[in-house]
């Protein structure tokens, strides 16, 4: 009688519990920080055969933290939060399962700030050497290196590779203009329109489709910009004598709610620097 | 039993998740969920199975009422419980099959899925737990409780699947640095302990990676010959065990 009485006591004070429980739960902020991860030798002394799943929770982990900061509007902005743990989760996973593509694909999407260019394209030189088959590694280790780092004899190597595994004359195309130096904004958007038809998660698609599009109105201004020179011999001083001179038509619009600007080279640049603006919080 | 059905078919929806290989995910969450069910099934049937027929005194009961020789009991008993694991090991691959299936069917891969490497990742998977058995029985012999089964099973576990990991950083510059004690340790216990590492095929299952038929039966002969010695320790040591 007595273990029923204590039984059913212990019942009503789980339910009496279980509401503020978890409403303290739901309201917790999800997921703040990546946190902390061993390195990967400890790691793979301590998971005995389950390296590969221990991989896939690290990058589903990255990856949650990365939607939810998608869902903040606070990618792209010029310091991603935790953005060292998430690199360095990263690159522990590469090491547990260096075969995982989903590792280099998403560390390739990182790399819009500019920074940690180098790093990146260190651990697609990694996977390079387990992922023997995939052009995917050599083609993003090739614009890394034209695109950021201006090491073009490494890009044309890379997209040597990138062709040769592929068998897609694209590669050795791209690896041509780079050899050249030539039409960098072009090629970013040849690259950007590859990885949004070859992207499935809508986080990352969708932040590839905004500097895909912010890239297209920067290339419409360079064209302008190029023809205005060969008119007259001369750059444009502002983005405005396109307009008047009829070079340009249609507004110019910045996704990231910036405003086109032309440098004094004749750069065509934006005031957003294309990050967008981290939402307000109160 | 229908937990672990139940388990398996969230898997093609949590493969969903991964970015660029589905289908490889979804191989990798069932070998992974494969081998963690045979792992415990490996440690608490083989920690437990012997000491609790000692705890029991049915081995007494058996031995001493019957010709059964001890050593006829303890293989009988080994072999009962490895079969056990090995039926299991069929029944896993079977729905981790029908898992990865429906997924390469949902999300078509991009490379072809080698089904012959998927076998041969859970064969050796469960050739590997069944020598993991072999030494939870050798730890059952000369145990009075269930501790050292278990727990000494679970260690083993876990240091002969690193031991592979240790040798290869202590072939690199690093390790290179490391005191010639440690060294020595870490060499006696990478050739003692059973080299689990070797029966790892997942990543071949995983990403279609060619397997060497040569190799494959290495390791079998390996797994084979190692359980045959922990047999025959286990053998000997029951054979001068006191039993109350």
């Amino acid at each position: 009688m007595k273990s029923v009485v204590v039984l059913a006591t212990s019942i009503a004070f789980y339910t009496a519990l279980l509401i503020p429980f978890t409403r303290h739960l739901q309201e917790k902020p999800f997921l703040e920080k990546v946190g902390y991860v061993p390195q990967p030798f400890i790691i793979k002394a301590m998971v005995g055969d389950q390296k590969n799943s221990v991989a896939a929770g690290l990058m589903f982990r990255v990856l949650v933290y990365f939607g939810t900061l998608v869902e903040k509007n606070k990618i792209n902005s010029v310091s991603l939060p935790d953005d060292s743990a998430m690199r360095a989760t990263l690159v522990t996973a590469s090491r547990l399962d260096p075969y995982n593509m989903d590792t280099y694909y998403f560390a390739q999407s990182l790399i819009w700030d500019g920074k940690k260019v180098r790093e990146t394209t260190e651990l697609l030189e990694y996977g390079m050497r387990f992922r023997d088959w995939d052009f995917y590694l050599p083609f993003f280790a090739g614009f890394n290196s034209a695109f950021f780092l201006k090491d073009y004899a490494a890009a044309a190597t890379h997209y040597a590779t990138a062709a040769r595994l592929s068998g897609s004359d694209l590669f050795s195309r791209l690896a041509s203009r780079y050899m050249h130096e030539a039409d960098q904004t072009q090629v970013a958007i040849d690259y950007l329109a590859a990885m949004i038809k070859s992207s499935r998660n809508e986080a990352i698609k969708k932040s590839f489709e905004v500097r895909h599009a912010a890239l297209l109105e920067t290339r419409r201004i360079e064209l302008a910009r190029d023809r205005f020179r060969v008119m007259f011999g001369h750059l444009p001083a502002s983005i405005d004598e396109l307009y008047k001179q009829g070079l340009l038509t249609g507004p110019v619009t910045d996704p990231y709610g910036g405003k086109f600007y032309l440098e004094p080279d004749g750069a065509v640049r934006s005031t957003s620097k294309f990050a967008a603006k981290p939402e307000k919080t109160d | 039993m229908l937990l672990v059905a139940f388990l398996f078919l969230f898997i093609p929806s949590a493969s969903s998740f991964s970015m660029r290989q589905v289908t490889q995910l979804a191989i990798t969450l069932s070998l992974s969920l494969t081998s963690f069910l045979l792992l415990l099934l490996a440690v608490f049937l083989g920690g437990t199975s012997l000491w609790k027929d000692m705890e029991r005194r049915y081995s007494h009961s058996v031995l001493g009422g019957t010709p059964i020789s001890r050593t006829s009991y303890i293989l009988g008993k080994y072999f009962g419980v490895s079969m056990f694991v090995m039926l299991t090991a069929l029944l896993l691959g079977i729905l981790s099959s029908v898992s990865i299936w429906y997924t390469a069917t949902a999300y078509p891969p991009d490379s072809q899925l080698l089904w012959l490497n998927i076998l041969f990742a859970v064969f050796f998977d469960a050739l590997k737990y069944v020598l993991l058995v072999a030494v939870a029985f050798l730890l059952s012999t000369v145990s009075t409780s269930f501790f050292l089964p278990i727990f000494g099973t679970i260690t083993i576990f876990l240091a002969s699947s690193a031991t592979q990991e240790v040798y290869n950083y202590l072939q690199t510059d690093q390790g290179s640095q490391v005191s010639a004690g440690i060294k020595s340790t870490a060499l006696f216990f990478y050739y003692i302990l059973p080299n689990f590492s070797a029966f790892d095929l997942k990543a071949n299952a995983i990403y279609s990676l060619p397997l060497d038929p040569g190799v494959l039966l290495l390791t079998f002969c390996y797994g084979v010959v190692y359980i045959t010695i922990l047999l025959t320790s286990a053998s000997l040591l029951f054979a001068r065990r006191e039993l109350l």
